[in-house]
């Protein structure tokens, strides 16, 4: 059975995620998308695949502590696959008060949801005006960009090119993976956003690894990202040993993991990622005959000490 | 009827068995009088089957989204449906579908009829009503969250309903009323009660039963499944639950004082790959029909070795099982829209 690609948008209130949502709606693009909207949405749109959810976090019963799930996506996702054929995608809306962990979390936890799903990407709308100060004020705004795949920098119009800089110095710092893409009224060609199998985390390659570095570290955002690098073949057993310690331990803390890791012996590329204490670990293609073979882990969280993440990584040099 | 040592390479479908393709996902089959054969289908339809072989469906425009259950609904000549429209509908065998409660925005998932008090119940949501025969509403309960399975007790006078953090009790019709809560946490996604009345069984989310004695609220853990179970059936007066979620068919035994109290399951049917994701028990014989991921189905006999082969592996999960109340018809539907249906009466053991 076919994968349905499943994509999350988040963002703050009035940030214009459901702008977004209504140009994803009604532009002809020759897809057709089930949405999953929240109660307090304001989709304009009249639809027989818009479904409304209550956002019934569940905590999962399995003795992880910040093992959240979203409970009624579960049971929609179920609920659409009956209708299969009907849709090509899968669209989520979240409230700009939700933490997108249970989100993401319900796709590593339910095995019927990732047999059938396949999370795209985690899409985050940002008010290029407003979000430094939601930064200062809003835990969840802070979340939700942490966990994206890909930022919108919406309401360019209405910030000056050098405030703009700053604002994207600032995600960068806070998310080191996301792509972004500067945008007003939300308007972006559509296959930035959908279709982005952003989940595959390829685009990790492309980090440019002290980037940080040249931060002038004004503003110290309770979630950072920290990069670790190295062109040295790792250990297979210890990496796996280190990351699901260091996971179980500080896994609250770890909002988001991704790497692709060149394991010594090994031919193809090592991907893991992991939302907060949920990890998963693949080989996935084989190195190409010219690419570096470069290891490359991004840890987005907070407390993360970046000296002893990257002394416990060398650990795992093989 | 006889369930001896056959599992031979012909499925009773192609020996004994007819075929169709519906086009859409079966959420649901029921056996309704006249010999017709109902289908809740994904698409919103419900199909109508005759008994004859060569009878086509028909077809009426039950939801205008996904069917989401089905049950026989009262008088055993229509079927009461929940939709992803918010609409709760009872079609009959003549092709008539009228809407008993329509919500907009809210999904009707699980819904039970009591032929013993004439009640049907459906949840909208966190909401579970309750119904007359003339379609009345009598009681509406609201819960915490979202309302994944209900059942009613063998005499239709108590509601069960499962949800997030447990299972309630409720008084079928008394109004205004606080449940007795049966609490264990984790997500209770479907429910059973037994047909003695005396226990409580809840699917979960975590891979596991929990069962409640209803005199007392004792727990019963079930754990030990690869994955969800999806379906649960009460085998004749309640000896055994069997269950969808594992290689196996696993039945609990419920007999005896303690129920499964520290018992371990029967499974049955080794020797067939995937997950059993449907079961339905023969009405009179210690009998299960189990639908696989596979498309396959098999026949089990508790206390017998060899299932017997009703379908070959193909067209998708299987998604929905049903027998006919005297037990001489099995019925199965997979999420492709395939419908197989065999008559037992025409089949001997061989000898």
């Amino acid at each position: 059975m076919n994968q349905i690609p499943v994509t999350v948008l988040t963002g703050y209130l009035g940030a214009g995620k459901t702008t977004l949502l209504n140009r994803i709606l009604t532009e002809q693009h020759g897809k057709k998308y089930a949405v999953v909207v929240n109660e307090f949405g304001e989709i304009g749109i009249d639809n027989d695949l818009v479904v409304n959810a209550d956002e019934e976090v569940f905590e999962m019963n399995n003795g992880c502590i910040c093992c959240t799930v979203r409970g009624d996506l579960i049971r929609i996702l179920g609920g659409l696959m009956k209708r299969q054929g009907s849709f090509d995608g899968i669209l989520i809306e979240t409230t700009g008060l939700a933490d997108p962990a249970p989100v993401a979390q319900t796709f590593f936890v339910d095995e019927e949801v990732r047999r059938r799903t396949l999370l795209d990407s985690i899409v985050t709308v940002v008010d290029a005006r407003h979000v430094v100060q939601r930064l200062g004020d809003s835990h969840e705004a802070l979340e939700q960009i942490a966990f994206a795949d890909v930022v919108l920098l919406n309401k360019t119009d209405l910030v000056s090119a050098e405030e703009l800089t700053q604002v994207e110095k600032r995600i960068r710092s806070i998310n080191a993976t996301a792509i972004i893409h500067h945008t007003q009224r939300c308007k972006v060609d559509l296959d930035a956003v959908l279709g982005r199998r952003s989940f595959d985390l390829e685009r990790i390659l492309a980090i440019e690894p002290n980037f940080l570095l040249e931060d002038d570290h004004q503003h110290d955002d309770a979630v950072k990202s920290v990069c670790l690098l190295t062109d040295r073949p790792l250990d297979g057993a210890r990496l796996m040993g280190w990351l699901q310690r260091l996971l179980a331990e500080r896994g609250q803390d770890f909002l988001r993991t991704k790497g692709i890791l060149s394991i010594a012996g090994q031919d193809k590329q090592f991907v893991v990622q992991a939302v907060h204490m949920l990890m998963e670990g693949n080989f996935t293609r084989p190195w190409g005959p010219n690419e570096k073979r470069e290891s490359r882990l991004v840890f987005i969280g907070r407390n993360t000490d970046e000296a002893e993440l990257r002394r416990q990584f060398d650990t795992c040099i093989a | 009827m006889s369930f001896s040592t056959e599992q031979g390479t012909t499925s009773l479908l192609d020996r004994i068995g007819t075929r169709q393709t519906l086009h859409a996902y079966v959420v649901g089959l029921a056996f309704l009088e006249g010999g017709f054969l109902a289908a809740a289908l994904g698409d919103g339809q419900v199909a109508l089957i005759g008994s004859e072989s060569a009878d086509a469906a028909r077809f009426v425009s039950a939801h205008s989204g996904a069917c989401l259950s089905l049950a026989v609904d009262l008088g055993g000549d229509r079927v009461l449906t929940g939709g992803d429209d918010g609409r709760l509908v009872s079609t009959d065998i003549a092709g008539t579908a009228s809407t008993i409660k329509a919500i907009s925005g809210r999904w009707v998932e699980p819904v039970a009829v009591s032929v013993a008090s004439g009640l049907r119940a459906a949840a909208f949501g966190k909401t579970v009503r309750l119904f007359t025969r003339d379609g009345s509403e009598v009681g509406a309960f609201d819960h915490p969250n979202t309302v994944g399975g209900l059942a009613f007790d063998p005499k239709g006078r108590r509601l069960a309903t499962a949800h997030y953090g447990g299972a309630s009790l409720w008084w079928a019709k008394a109004d205004g009323q606080q449940p007795k809560r049966l609490a264990w946490s984790g997500s209770h996604l479907s429910l059973a009660w037994s047909p003695d009345g005396e226990y409580i069984v809840t699917a979960m989310q975590e891979n596991e039963l929990h069962g409640w004695r209803v005199a007392d609220g004792a727990d019963m853990r079930m754990p030990g499944y690869p994955s969800k179970v999806r379906s649960m059936t009460w085998l004749p007066r309640g000896r055994y639950l069997a269950t969808s979620g594992a290689e196996p068919v696993v039945c609990w035994p419920f007999h005896g004082k303690s129920g499964p109290i520290g018992k371990a399951p029967l499974d049955l049917g080794w020797g067939f790959e995937g997950v059993v994701t449907v079961v339905a028990a023969h009405p009179r014989h210690d009998v299960v029909a189990a639908g696989y991921e596979d498309g396959a189905a098999i026949l089990v006999q508790i206390d017998r070795d060899h299932p017997v082969l009703v379908k070959p592996p193909g067209e998708g999960a299987v998604t929905a099982l049903a027998w006919s109340a005297d037990g001489q018809h099995l019925a199965l539907g997979t999420e492709s829209g395939f419908v197989g249906r065999v008559r037992l009466s025409d089949w001997r053991a061989p000898t």
